[in-house]
């Protein structure tokens, strides 16, 4: 081996090991725990595959991954015309411009957990600042939190007001990396900016844009936080994610085997969604 | 004429509307965590107009919890800063690597999309061979498993920032200098590392960032020694009720740093988050 070639390990291999024996370890080590019926105070005994044949029939997965798909769906189709929006709107030039920019997206910096537990007393169904100001201007009262539909947008909500920086500072980038020929030949040829908007931006951002949701349907899949803070699965299961599933499945009812082959078919499931992703990035990115 | 200023006013109207969105949450925990036990249930918006701002909520934490949330702050910090330093290192060379190297049997872009692929896997997948393994360690409670967790958990993060940063210097200072008989680790050390010293610093940034706001291994992980400040948050809610003032002090302290030091250098987020997806899909 050359010194060249002994440089460019030395320099990638630490890297990789460590992710190695600390990341793909433990998730081979997860593989032998779904075949295996290890509940704590038990020994482990191999089953086979009855762990994921059980999760057909399990009335719980069916209904964390529902609620799961619906709040990927609701949370991304509010998201990303929002975020759109307003990058579209940032590119203007006004005064005060560069402080927006930082005070929308530290949403996206903000602890989860944190952000849950103040959404739990902005979202307080006696005395709440939301429901002092609803009851202010239209007498109502809302229950954000016990009923299971207004849970379902509380969540939501939550989750707009993170991600949306997220979607935001994408398409940002997208809309600067755009090139300005078109849009000079539109102005000369007297379109106006929301004709240059619908016929000019939107099909030339489609890339990006749809690049943005598939990211933002990968994280959906993995919320976790404010669910646990804010109503912990409930009210009953109805806001139970399956992220939450499987932590009670292993952590509050300790049946480890069933859980671990529950995150296998979470890390399929993200696996087929990661495939049409580096499919598109395999295109763009040529090396 | 009279069109342009309508829509002038519609565009300001939409931004000051989303900036409001975006910020009402920070300005109710500030507000509410100046407000007296009297006032937090009233719709009370405006300090020193609606209602006199009192120093109370603070005073109180600190007599009361104030040791908790030390212990808390000192493992949020001792974790997110190791972790963040061993991200930028490893992840660093790594990213050297693939920015200067050619890898023949797995391409470059081959070892760049694995590492993007870890981006996706969730926490919740790999919490119970952690909780497993980390328990066989003897690392439960302590802040070095979190350390562990973190750091394999971002470096993929850094790694393609940095990638991307080194991919921005120049080759020929490197290459005049291996001429002149330099090794490659002094060129890296000399040459490189100082001209990337920005990159760094940002991709050190929201490392820490990311790792400040864990939430899921500091749960199964720590449970009195090494609990960090999202923990304290969610373990302290039950006590009594739903204490507004103290949910907001604690989310304050929780998300003043992350917030501050991470909006500095938002213009580093989009390599890691996408992998250049978006530049490259012109």
């Amino acid at each position: 081996m050359s010194k060249e070639e002994r440089a460019k390990y030395f320099f990638l291999l630490p890297a990789v090991v460590l992710i190695l024996s600390f990341l793909i370890f433990p998730l081979i080590y997860s593989a032998y725990l779904s075949v295996t019926d290890w509940q704590i105070g038990k020994a482990p005994e191999i089953i086979g595959f009855s762990n994921y044949l059980k999760v057909f029939t399990d009335r719980r997965v069916h209904n964390a991954l529902s609620f799961t798909l619906l709040f990927m769906v609701f949370t991304i189709l509010i998201e990303t015309p929002f975020a759109l929006g307003v990058a579209v709107l940032s590119q203007l030039r006004f005064p005060g411009n560069t402080i927006f920019k930082v005070i929308f997206t530290a949403p996206f910096f903000t602890s989860p957990i944190a952000l849950s537990y103040l959404s739990i007393t902005i979202f307080y169904e006696e005395g709440g600042p939301l429901n002092n100001l609803l009851k202010l201007l239209f007498n109502i009262k809302i229950p954000w939190i016990s009923n299971p539909d207004y849970a379902f947008l509380s969540l939501c909500l939550i989750d707009i007001w993170q991600w949306t920086p997220f979607l935001y500072i994408i398409f940002l980038a997208g809309l600067q990396s755009l090139p300005r020929e078109p849009y000079e030949a539109a102005t000369i040829d007297g379109a106006s900016s929301f004709q240059a908007f619908r016929y000019i931006t939107i099909p030339l951002l489609m890339p990006v844009i749809l690049t943005g949701m598939l990211l933002k349907m990968i994280e959906s899949l993995k919320v976790f936080d404010i669910i646990y803070a804010l109503t912990g699965g409930g009210p009953g299961i109805s806001t139970e994610s399956y992220t939450m599933y499987i932590y009670k499945t292993g952590f509050r009812f300790f049946r480890l085997g069933y859980a671990a082959s529950l995150s296998y078919i979470l890390l399929i499931i993200l696996m087929i969604l990661f495939t049409v992703l580096a499919f598109r990035l395999r295109k763009v990115y040529y090396e | 004429m009279k069109r342009k200023s309508i829509k002038r006013i519609l565009t300001y109207a939409f931004v000051i509307l989303a900036g409001v969105w975006a910020i009402f949450p920070f300005y109710w925990a500030l507000t509410t965590s100046f407000k007296s036990k009297v006032d937090v249930f009233k719709p009370l918006f405006i300090p020193f107009i609606q209602f006199e701002p009192t120093l109370e909520n603070w005073i109180n934490e600190a007599m009361l919890r104030g040791d908790v949330i030390i212990l808390g702050l000192r493992n949020s910090i001792i974790a997110s800063l190791t972790s963040a330093t061993l991200c930028v290192i490893l992840g660093g060379m790594a990213g050297y690597a693939l920015a200067r190297f050619r890898f023949e049997k797995w391409k470059n872009r081959d070892i760049i999309i694995w590492f993007f692929s870890l981006r996706f896997l969730p926490p919740i997948a790999v919490s119970i061979p952690f909780f497993l393994i980390f328990m066989n360690l003897g690392l439960i409670d302590n802040v070095v498993s979190l350390i562990l967790a973190y750091t394999v958990f971002f470096i993929p993060f850094s790694t393609l920032v940095l990638r991307d940063i080194f991919k921005g210097i120049p080759v020929e200072l490197e290459e005049s200098a291996l001429v002149d008989g330099c090794s490659r680790i002094s060129i890296f050390r000399r040459i490189t590392l100082p001209l990337a010293a920005p990159g760094l610093v940002a991709a050190f940034i929201i490392c820490f960032a990311l790792a400040w706001n864990e939430f899921l291994f500091a749960l199964i992980l720590t449970y009195r020694n090494a609990t960090t400040i999202p923990v304290v948050i969610a373990g302290a809610e039950h006590s009594q009720g739903v204490d507004f003032w103290y949910i907001c002090t604690r989310s304050i302290i929780a998300i003043t740093p992350p917030v501050v030091l991470a909006t500095i250098v938002q213009r580093w987020l989009v390599t890691g988050l996408t992998l250049g997806a978006v530049r490259g899909a012109r």
